[in-house]
Protein backbone atom coordinates (compact mmCIF):
# COMPACT_ATOMS: atom_id res chain seq x y z
CA UNK A 1 0.00 0.00 0.00
CA UNK A 2 2.56 2.61 1.07
CA UNK A 3 6.01 2.06 0.60
CA UNK A 4 7.99 5.33 2.26
CA UNK A 5 11.92 5.74 1.32
CA UNK A 6 13.91 8.38 2.87
CA UNK A 7 11.37 10.66 3.59
CA UNK A 8 12.77 13.75 4.98
CA UNK A 9 10.58 16.71 5.71
CA UNK A 10 12.36 20.39 7.35
CA UNK A 11 9.92 23.28 8.09
CA UNK A 12 12.37 25.62 7.65
CA UNK A 13 15.27 24.51 8.82
CA UNK A 14 14.08 22.64 11.06
CA UNK A 15 14.42 18.65 9.94
CA UNK A 16 11.31 17.14 11.96
CA UNK A 17 11.08 13.84 9.72
CA UNK A 18 15.01 12.35 9.09
CA UNK A 19 14.73 9.51 6.28
CA UNK A 20 11.86 7.48 7.13
CA UNK A 21 11.78 4.35 5.80
CA UNK A 22 8.52 2.64 6.00
CA UNK A 23 6.55 -0.11 4.34
CA UNK A 24 2.73 -0.36 4.82
CA UNK A 25 1.00 -3.79 3.55
CA UNK A 26 -2.82 -3.53 2.21
CA UNK A 27 -5.20 -4.38 5.55
CA UNK A 28 -2.04 -3.66 8.34
CA UNK A 29 -3.03 -1.81 11.67
CA UNK A 30 -0.37 0.01 12.71
CA UNK A 31 -0.30 2.67 15.02
CA UNK A 32 2.26 5.14 15.61
CA UNK A 33 2.89 6.24 19.42
CA UNK A 34 5.96 8.52 20.20
CA UNK A 35 6.59 11.49 22.73
CA UNK A 36 5.50 15.00 21.39
CA UNK A 37 7.16 16.66 18.70
CA UNK A 38 8.67 13.13 17.53
CA UNK A 39 7.30 13.86 13.95
CA UNK A 40 4.43 10.95 14.26
CA UNK A 41 1.67 13.84 13.24
CA UNK A 42 4.05 15.54 9.97
CA UNK A 43 4.76 11.33 9.07
CA UNK A 44 1.27 10.94 8.86
CA UNK A 45 -0.05 14.34 6.92
CA UNK A 46 2.78 12.97 3.73
CA UNK A 47 1.26 9.71 3.87
CA UNK A 48 -2.10 12.19 3.39
CA UNK A 49 -0.81 14.15 1.17
CA UNK A 50 -1.61 17.58 3.07
CA UNK A 51 2.59 18.16 3.46
CA UNK A 52 4.92 17.58 0.53
CA UNK A 53 8.38 15.39 1.27
CA UNK A 54 11.30 18.03 1.37
CA UNK A 55 13.54 14.90 -0.23
CA UNK A 56 13.01 10.82 -0.58
CA UNK A 57 9.68 9.14 -2.27
CA UNK A 58 6.24 7.98 -0.77
CA UNK A 59 4.76 5.44 -3.07
CA UNK A 60 0.89 4.86 -2.74
CA UNK A 61 -0.42 1.51 -4.35
CA UNK A 62 2.74 1.34 -6.32
CA UNK A 63 2.51 4.88 -7.67
CA UNK A 64 4.43 8.15 -6.81
CA UNK A 65 1.93 10.22 -4.26
CA UNK A 66 2.06 13.53 -5.41
CA UNK A 67 0.64 11.99 -9.11
CA UNK A 68 -2.27 9.91 -8.07
CA UNK A 69 -5.44 11.94 -9.24
CA UNK A 70 -7.91 9.77 -6.98
CA UNK A 71 -7.29 11.85 -3.58
CA UNK A 72 -10.27 10.01 -1.82
CA UNK A 73 -8.61 7.22 -1.57
CA UNK A 74 -6.91 8.27 1.37
CA UNK A 75 -9.09 8.72 3.92
CA UNK A 76 -8.22 11.30 6.79
CA UNK A 77 -9.68 12.09 10.72
CA UNK A 78 -8.10 14.34 12.48
CA UNK A 79 -7.41 15.74 16.29
CA UNK A 80 -9.80 18.45 15.56
CA UNK A 81 -12.31 16.96 13.78
CA UNK A 82 -12.65 19.64 10.76
CA UNK A 83 -16.26 18.98 10.35
CA UNK A 84 -18.13 21.58 7.60
CA UNK A 85 -19.28 24.09 10.20
CA UNK A 86 -22.09 25.63 7.96
CA UNK A 87 -23.31 22.24 6.67
CA UNK A 88 -25.58 19.40 8.13
CA UNK A 89 -24.16 16.06 9.55
CA UNK A 90 -26.26 14.61 6.69
CA UNK A 91 -24.40 17.41 4.16
CA UNK A 92 -21.45 16.97 5.73
CA UNK A 93 -21.71 13.33 4.70
CA UNK A 94 -22.18 13.76 1.67
CA UNK A 95 -21.03 16.54 0.03
CA UNK A 96 -17.92 14.86 -1.48
CA UNK A 97 -19.10 11.67 -2.80
CA UNK A 98 -22.08 13.82 -4.91
CA UNK A 99 -19.79 16.92 -5.99
CA UNK A 100 -17.00 14.34 -6.85
CA UNK A 101 -19.41 12.85 -8.63
CA UNK A 102 -18.27 9.74 -7.28
CA UNK A 103 -22.21 8.28 -6.73
CA UNK A 104 -25.34 10.63 -7.49
CA UNK A 105 -27.45 11.79 -4.42
CA UNK A 106 -29.43 9.37 -3.67
CA UNK A 107 -27.25 6.53 -3.21
CA UNK A 108 -25.04 8.93 -1.03
CA UNK A 109 -27.99 9.91 1.30
CA UNK A 110 -28.97 6.19 1.17
CA UNK A 111 -25.53 5.19 2.46
CA UNK A 112 -25.19 8.35 4.98
CA UNK A 113 -28.36 6.95 6.44
CA UNK A 114 -27.50 3.67 6.96
CA UNK A 115 -24.12 4.78 8.22
CA UNK A 116 -25.97 7.22 10.58
CA UNK A 117 -28.21 4.53 12.13
CA UNK A 118 -25.06 1.90 12.25
CA UNK A 119 -23.69 4.78 14.76
CA UNK A 120 -27.03 5.46 15.95
CA UNK A 121 -26.74 9.18 14.99
CA UNK A 122 -29.65 9.48 12.59
CA UNK A 123 -31.24 10.96 14.81
CA UNK A 124 -28.75 14.23 13.93
CA UNK A 125 -28.72 14.18 10.59
CA UNK A 126 -30.06 17.60 10.44
CA UNK A 127 -28.01 18.98 13.37
CA UNK A 128 -25.11 21.03 12.58
CA UNK A 129 -21.50 20.25 14.28
CA UNK A 130 -21.91 23.19 16.68
CA UNK A 131 -24.86 20.99 18.39
CA UNK A 132 -22.88 18.04 18.64
CA UNK A 133 -20.45 16.50 21.20
CA UNK A 134 -16.72 16.09 20.86
CA UNK A 135 -17.20 12.25 20.31
CA UNK A 136 -20.10 12.62 18.12
CA UNK A 137 -18.68 14.57 15.94
CA UNK A 138 -15.23 12.52 15.99
CA UNK A 139 -17.88 10.07 14.95
CA UNK A 140 -19.23 11.99 12.09
CA UNK A 141 -15.79 12.39 11.06
CA UNK A 142 -15.02 9.07 10.63
CA UNK A 143 -17.82 8.03 8.52
CA UNK A 144 -17.67 10.85 6.52
CA UNK A 145 -13.84 9.66 5.69
CA UNK A 146 -16.10 6.27 5.14
CA UNK A 147 -18.18 7.58 2.43
CA UNK A 148 -15.72 7.72 -0.43
CA UNK A 149 -14.28 4.63 0.28
CA UNK A 150 -10.78 5.28 0.64
CA UNK A 151 -8.30 2.38 0.30
CA UNK A 152 -6.70 3.55 3.90
CA UNK A 153 -7.53 5.81 6.50
CA UNK A 154 -5.10 8.19 8.60
CA UNK A 155 -6.32 8.85 12.02
CA UNK A 156 -4.34 12.11 13.31
CA UNK A 157 -4.89 11.90 17.17
CA UNK A 158 -8.59 11.13 16.76
CA UNK A 159 -8.92 11.53 20.88
CA UNK A 160 -6.85 13.95 21.97
CA UNK A 161 -9.08 16.43 21.76
CA UNK A 162 -11.76 14.53 23.72
CA UNK A 163 -13.49 13.91 27.43
CA UNK A 164 -12.77 10.50 28.96
CA UNK A 165 -16.02 9.47 28.56
CA UNK A 166 -16.40 10.01 24.75
CA UNK A 167 -12.90 8.54 24.23
CA UNK A 168 -14.31 5.12 24.26
CA UNK A 169 -17.38 5.43 21.68
CA UNK A 170 -15.08 6.78 19.19
CA UNK A 171 -12.19 4.11 19.72
CA UNK A 172 -15.10 1.45 19.09
CA UNK A 173 -16.23 2.24 15.95
CA UNK A 174 -12.63 2.33 15.17
CA UNK A 175 -11.97 -0.97 16.20
CA UNK A 176 -15.94 -1.72 14.47
CA UNK A 177 -14.04 -0.04 11.08
CA UNK A 178 -11.01 -2.36 11.43
CA UNK A 179 -12.95 -4.96 11.00
CA UNK A 180 -13.90 -4.22 7.45
CA UNK A 181 -10.53 -5.06 6.34
CA UNK A 182 -9.12 -1.96 5.59
CA UNK A 183 -5.66 -0.53 6.12
CA UNK A 184 -5.63 2.02 9.39
CA UNK A 185 -3.26 4.02 10.06
CA UNK A 186 -3.10 5.71 13.76
CA UNK A 187 -1.31 8.30 15.71
CA UNK A 188 -2.06 8.40 18.95
CA UNK A 189 -1.37 8.41 22.93
CA UNK A 190 -3.98 5.35 23.62
CA UNK A 191 -1.07 2.69 24.65
CA UNK A 192 -3.78 0.30 25.89
CA UNK A 193 -5.76 0.45 22.91
CA UNK A 194 -2.70 0.67 20.75
CA UNK A 195 -2.37 -2.64 22.82
CA UNK A 196 -5.27 -4.40 21.53
CA UNK A 197 -5.77 -2.59 18.15
CA UNK A 198 -2.58 -2.72 16.28
CA UNK A 199 -0.85 -5.27 13.96
CA UNK A 200 2.14 -3.58 14.44
CA UNK A 201 3.32 -0.72 16.37
CA UNK A 202 5.71 1.84 15.37
CA UNK A 203 7.60 4.11 18.00
CA UNK A 204 9.42 7.46 16.60
CA UNK A 205 11.46 9.72 18.60
CA UNK A 206 13.52 12.94 17.45
CA UNK A 207 11.99 12.30 13.31
CA UNK A 208 13.16 8.74 12.98
CA UNK A 209 11.58 5.15 13.68
CA UNK A 210 13.72 4.06 16.52
CA UNK A 211 11.45 0.46 16.77
CA UNK A 212 8.63 -0.95 14.90
CA UNK A 213 6.99 -4.62 15.59
CA UNK A 214 4.34 -6.38 16.91
CA UNK A 215 2.45 -4.75 20.21
CA UNK A 216 3.96 -7.45 22.26
CA UNK A 217 7.33 -7.52 20.94
CA UNK A 218 7.08 -3.78 21.38
CA UNK A 219 5.57 -3.19 25.11
CA UNK A 220 6.87 -6.35 26.55
CA UNK A 221 10.33 -6.45 25.40
CA UNK A 222 11.45 -3.00 24.37
CA UNK A 223 14.87 -2.31 22.70
CA UNK A 224 15.84 1.05 23.29
CA UNK A 225 16.11 3.31 26.19
CA UNK A 226 14.37 5.65 24.70
CA UNK A 227 11.06 3.07 24.53
CA UNK A 228 11.51 2.05 28.28
CA UNK A 229 10.95 5.48 29.42
CA UNK A 230 8.31 6.43 27.32
CA UNK A 231 6.95 3.57 28.51
CA UNK A 232 7.31 4.31 32.23
CA UNK A 233 5.42 7.33 31.39
CA UNK B 1 -41.88 86.36 13.59
CA UNK B 2 -39.31 87.29 11.24
CA UNK B 3 -36.97 84.75 12.08
CA UNK B 4 -39.72 82.09 10.86
CA UNK B 5 -40.87 83.82 7.75
CA UNK B 6 -36.53 84.18 7.07
CA UNK B 7 -36.89 80.15 7.35
CA UNK B 8 -39.90 80.19 4.96
CA UNK B 9 -38.01 82.02 2.62
CA UNK B 10 -34.91 79.87 2.34
CA UNK B 11 -36.79 76.87 2.27
CA UNK B 12 -38.37 78.40 -0.59
CA UNK B 13 -34.98 79.31 -2.52
CA UNK B 14 -33.18 76.00 -1.87
CA UNK B 15 -35.72 73.75 -3.11
CA UNK B 16 -38.70 74.86 -4.63
CA UNK B 17 -37.59 77.87 -6.79
CA UNK B 18 -36.62 77.22 -10.07
CA UNK B 19 -37.53 73.77 -9.29
CA UNK B 20 -34.05 73.21 -7.48
CA UNK B 21 -35.12 70.38 -5.71
CA UNK B 22 -34.56 68.62 -8.93
CA UNK B 23 -30.45 69.43 -8.13
CA UNK B 24 -30.81 67.61 -5.12
CA UNK B 25 -32.67 64.62 -6.61
CA UNK B 26 -30.26 64.03 -9.75
CA UNK B 27 -27.31 64.58 -7.66
CA UNK B 28 -28.72 61.77 -4.91
CA UNK B 29 -29.14 59.61 -8.41
CA UNK B 30 -25.86 60.03 -9.53
CA UNK B 31 -24.41 59.01 -5.72
CA UNK B 32 -26.43 56.29 -5.30
CA UNK B 33 -25.85 54.68 -8.86
CA UNK B 34 -22.20 55.59 -8.22
CA UNK B 35 -21.97 53.53 -4.45
CA UNK B 36 -24.14 50.64 -5.79
CA UNK B 37 -22.18 50.17 -9.30
CA UNK B 38 -18.83 50.58 -7.35
CA UNK B 39 -20.16 47.56 -4.58
CA UNK B 40 -21.04 45.24 -7.41
CA UNK B 41 -16.97 46.04 -9.12
CA UNK B 42 -15.84 45.97 -5.32
CA UNK B 43 -16.99 42.62 -4.50
CA UNK B 44 -16.86 40.88 -7.86
CA UNK B 45 -13.27 41.85 -8.02
CA UNK B 46 -12.31 41.94 -4.96
CA UNK B 47 -13.55 38.27 -4.35
CA UNK B 48 -11.12 37.56 -7.69
CA UNK B 49 -8.20 39.14 -6.19
CA UNK B 50 -9.16 37.09 -2.56
CA UNK B 51 -9.40 33.96 -4.28
CA UNK B 52 -5.58 34.68 -6.65
CA UNK B 53 -3.92 35.37 -3.23
CA UNK B 54 -5.78 32.41 -1.52
CA UNK B 55 -4.88 29.92 -4.25
CA UNK B 56 -1.56 31.13 -4.57
CA UNK B 57 -0.88 29.90 -0.86
CA UNK B 58 -2.46 26.56 -1.00
CA UNK B 59 -1.12 25.64 -4.25
CA UNK B 60 2.30 27.79 -4.80
CA UNK B 61 0.72 28.46 -8.87
CA UNK B 62 -0.01 31.70 -9.89
CA UNK B 63 2.75 33.83 -8.77
CA UNK B 64 2.72 36.93 -11.01
CA UNK B 65 -0.83 37.13 -10.59
CA UNK B 66 -0.51 37.45 -7.02
CA UNK B 67 2.69 39.44 -6.96
CA UNK B 68 0.04 41.95 -9.07
CA UNK B 69 -2.50 41.89 -6.90
CA UNK B 70 -0.70 42.78 -4.04
CA UNK B 71 1.00 45.61 -5.81
CA UNK B 72 -2.71 47.17 -7.11
CA UNK B 73 -3.72 46.47 -3.18
CA UNK B 74 -0.44 48.12 -1.73
CA UNK B 75 -1.32 51.22 -4.31
CA UNK B 76 -4.72 51.39 -3.87
CA UNK B 77 -4.87 51.48 -0.03
CA UNK B 78 -1.66 53.60 -0.03
CA UNK B 79 -3.26 56.76 -2.16
CA UNK B 80 -6.18 58.76 -1.49
CA UNK B 81 -9.59 58.11 -3.33
CA UNK B 82 -9.35 61.59 -4.99
CA UNK B 83 -5.89 61.39 -6.06
CA UNK B 84 -7.46 57.92 -7.82
CA UNK B 85 -10.00 59.68 -9.06
CA UNK B 86 -8.27 62.13 -10.57
CA UNK B 87 -5.60 60.41 -12.13
CA UNK B 88 -7.97 58.06 -13.64
CA UNK B 89 -9.83 61.08 -15.63
CA UNK B 90 -7.19 63.41 -15.99
CA UNK B 91 -4.44 60.92 -17.02
CA UNK B 92 -6.16 57.62 -17.92
CA UNK B 93 -9.10 58.93 -19.52
CA UNK B 94 -7.86 62.17 -20.56
CA UNK B 95 -7.92 61.62 -24.65
CA UNK B 96 -10.73 59.21 -24.21
CA UNK B 97 -14.49 60.54 -24.31
CA UNK B 98 -15.73 58.21 -21.82
CA UNK B 99 -19.10 59.24 -19.52
CA UNK B 100 -17.79 61.13 -16.91
CA UNK B 101 -19.76 59.13 -14.25
CA UNK B 102 -18.51 56.02 -15.63
CA UNK B 103 -14.98 57.36 -14.32
CA UNK B 104 -16.19 57.62 -10.94
CA UNK B 105 -18.45 54.49 -11.09
CA UNK B 106 -14.41 53.16 -11.98
CA UNK B 107 -13.00 54.72 -9.74
CA UNK B 108 -14.46 53.79 -6.65
CA UNK B 109 -15.11 50.10 -7.54
CA UNK B 110 -11.27 49.42 -7.92
CA UNK B 111 -10.89 51.32 -4.95
CA UNK B 112 -13.25 48.95 -2.63
CA UNK B 113 -11.86 46.09 -4.68
CA UNK B 114 -9.16 46.71 -2.80
CA UNK B 115 -10.74 46.87 0.59
CA UNK B 116 -13.81 44.33 -0.48
CA UNK B 117 -10.27 41.81 -0.81
CA UNK B 118 -8.88 41.99 2.42
CA UNK B 119 -11.99 41.67 4.02
CA UNK B 120 -12.73 38.53 2.70
CA UNK B 121 -8.80 37.29 2.79
CA UNK B 122 -8.95 37.64 6.66
CA UNK B 123 -12.40 36.09 6.77
CA UNK B 124 -11.09 33.37 4.66
CA UNK B 125 -7.77 32.85 7.45
CA UNK B 126 -10.30 33.41 10.61
CA UNK B 127 -11.55 29.86 9.30
CA UNK B 128 -8.23 27.99 9.51
CA UNK B 129 -6.71 24.99 7.36
CA UNK B 130 -8.56 22.28 9.24
CA UNK B 131 -12.13 22.68 7.27
CA UNK B 132 -9.64 22.98 3.90
CA UNK B 133 -7.92 19.83 4.53
CA UNK B 134 -10.45 17.63 5.57
CA UNK B 135 -11.92 18.64 1.57
CA UNK B 136 -9.12 17.83 0.58
CA UNK B 137 -8.40 14.09 1.86
CA UNK B 138 -12.40 13.85 0.38
CA UNK B 139 -10.95 15.17 -2.81
CA UNK B 140 -13.03 17.85 -3.18
CA UNK B 141 -11.14 20.56 -5.31
CA UNK B 142 -9.90 24.18 -4.47
CA UNK B 143 -13.14 25.81 -5.84
CA UNK B 144 -15.45 23.42 -4.78
CA UNK B 145 -14.25 23.86 -1.45
CA UNK B 146 -14.11 27.94 -1.44
CA UNK B 147 -17.50 27.30 -2.83
CA UNK B 148 -19.45 24.96 -0.75
CA UNK B 149 -17.63 25.47 2.34
CA UNK B 150 -15.73 28.50 3.25
CA UNK B 151 -17.09 31.38 1.79
CA UNK B 152 -20.74 30.39 3.09
CA UNK B 153 -19.15 30.67 5.92
CA UNK B 154 -16.57 33.42 5.60
CA UNK B 155 -20.07 35.93 4.08
CA UNK B 156 -21.03 35.24 7.59
CA UNK B 157 -18.30 36.60 9.43
CA UNK B 158 -17.01 39.33 7.45
CA UNK B 159 -20.52 40.55 6.83
CA UNK B 160 -20.19 43.71 9.93
CA UNK B 161 -17.03 44.30 8.12
CA UNK B 162 -18.59 44.41 4.20
CA UNK B 163 -21.04 46.57 5.63
CA UNK B 164 -18.37 49.40 6.97
CA UNK B 165 -16.99 49.22 4.02
CA UNK B 166 -20.14 50.08 1.73
CA UNK B 167 -21.05 52.78 4.35
CA UNK B 168 -17.22 54.42 3.90
CA UNK B 169 -18.06 53.63 0.34
CA UNK B 170 -21.51 55.80 -0.13
CA UNK B 171 -19.55 58.68 1.82
CA UNK B 172 -16.45 58.99 -0.41
CA UNK B 173 -18.63 59.15 -3.53
CA UNK B 174 -18.99 62.62 -1.90
CA UNK B 175 -15.40 63.62 -3.60
CA UNK B 176 -16.64 62.95 -6.82
CA UNK B 177 -17.72 66.70 -7.35
CA UNK B 178 -14.43 67.58 -7.77
CA UNK B 179 -13.83 66.41 -10.71
CA UNK B 180 -17.57 67.42 -11.86
CA UNK B 181 -19.94 64.53 -11.29
CA UNK B 182 -22.96 65.99 -9.75
CA UNK B 183 -23.53 63.92 -7.10
CA UNK B 184 -25.48 64.89 -3.70
CA UNK B 185 -22.81 67.29 -2.08
CA UNK B 186 -21.91 68.98 -5.70
CA UNK B 187 -26.03 69.68 -5.62
CA UNK B 188 -26.14 71.05 -2.90
CA UNK B 189 -23.05 73.16 -3.67
CA UNK B 190 -24.86 74.18 -7.03
CA UNK B 191 -27.85 75.04 -4.97
CA UNK B 192 -25.98 77.30 -2.47
CA UNK B 193 -24.16 78.97 -5.01
CA UNK B 194 -27.44 80.61 -6.35
CA UNK B 195 -28.91 81.19 -2.73
CA UNK B 196 -26.11 82.48 -1.45
CA UNK B 197 -26.72 79.98 1.89
CA UNK B 198 -25.35 76.79 2.98
CA UNK B 199 -26.86 76.30 5.76
CA UNK B 200 -30.22 74.25 4.22
CA UNK B 201 -28.49 72.61 1.52
CA UNK B 202 -25.86 71.17 3.89
CA UNK B 203 -28.21 70.17 6.08
CA UNK B 204 -30.50 68.48 4.00
CA UNK B 205 -27.52 66.62 1.73
CA UNK B 206 -26.90 65.08 5.75
CA UNK B 207 -29.81 64.01 6.40
CA UNK B 208 -29.85 62.50 3.00
CA UNK B 209 -26.57 60.63 3.74
CA UNK B 210 -27.36 59.76 7.09
CA UNK B 211 -30.85 58.31 6.05
CA UNK B 212 -28.88 55.89 3.42
CA UNK B 213 -26.45 54.75 5.67
CA UNK B 214 -28.88 54.12 8.53
CA UNK B 215 -31.07 51.66 5.85
CA UNK B 216 -27.60 49.96 5.12
CA UNK B 217 -26.87 49.38 8.55
CA UNK B 218 -30.55 48.10 9.18
CA UNK B 219 -29.79 45.74 5.86
CA UNK B 220 -26.33 44.31 7.28
CA UNK B 221 -28.23 43.30 10.33
CA UNK B 222 -31.25 41.84 8.94
CA UNK B 223 -29.12 39.81 6.35
CA UNK B 224 -26.62 38.86 9.67
CA UNK B 225 -29.70 37.43 11.49
CA UNK B 226 -30.81 35.86 8.85
CA UNK B 227 -27.24 33.93 7.84
CA UNK B 228 -26.67 33.54 11.71
CA UNK B 229 -30.64 31.82 11.41
CA UNK B 230 -29.50 29.37 8.84
CA UNK B 231 -26.83 27.89 11.33
CA UNK B 232 -28.94 27.36 14.17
Amino acid sequence: MYEVKKLVKKFGKVEVLKKIDLVVENGEKIVIIGPSGSGKSTLLRCLGRLEKATSGKINFCDKDINKISKTHEIGMVFQSFNLFENLTVLENITLAPIKTKLMNKETAIEKAKDYLKKIKLDDKENAYPADLSGGQKQRVAIIRALMTDPKVILFDEPTSALDREMIEEVLNLMEEVAKSGITMIVVTHELNFAYNFATKIIFMDDGKILESGSPQELFNNPQTERLKEFLKN
Amino acid sequence: MSFFNEIGDMFYKTFIYENRYLYFLDGLKNTLIIALLAVIIGIVLGMVISLIKDYNKETKHLKVLTKICDFYVYIIRGTPVLLQLMILYYVVFKSIDIPILLVGILTFGLNSAAYVSEIIRSGILSIGDGQKEAAKTLGLSYFQTMRYIIFPQVLRSMLPALGNEFITLLKDTSVAGYIGIVELLKASDIVSSRTYDYFFPLIVSALIYLFFTFLLVRLMRMLERKLNHVRS
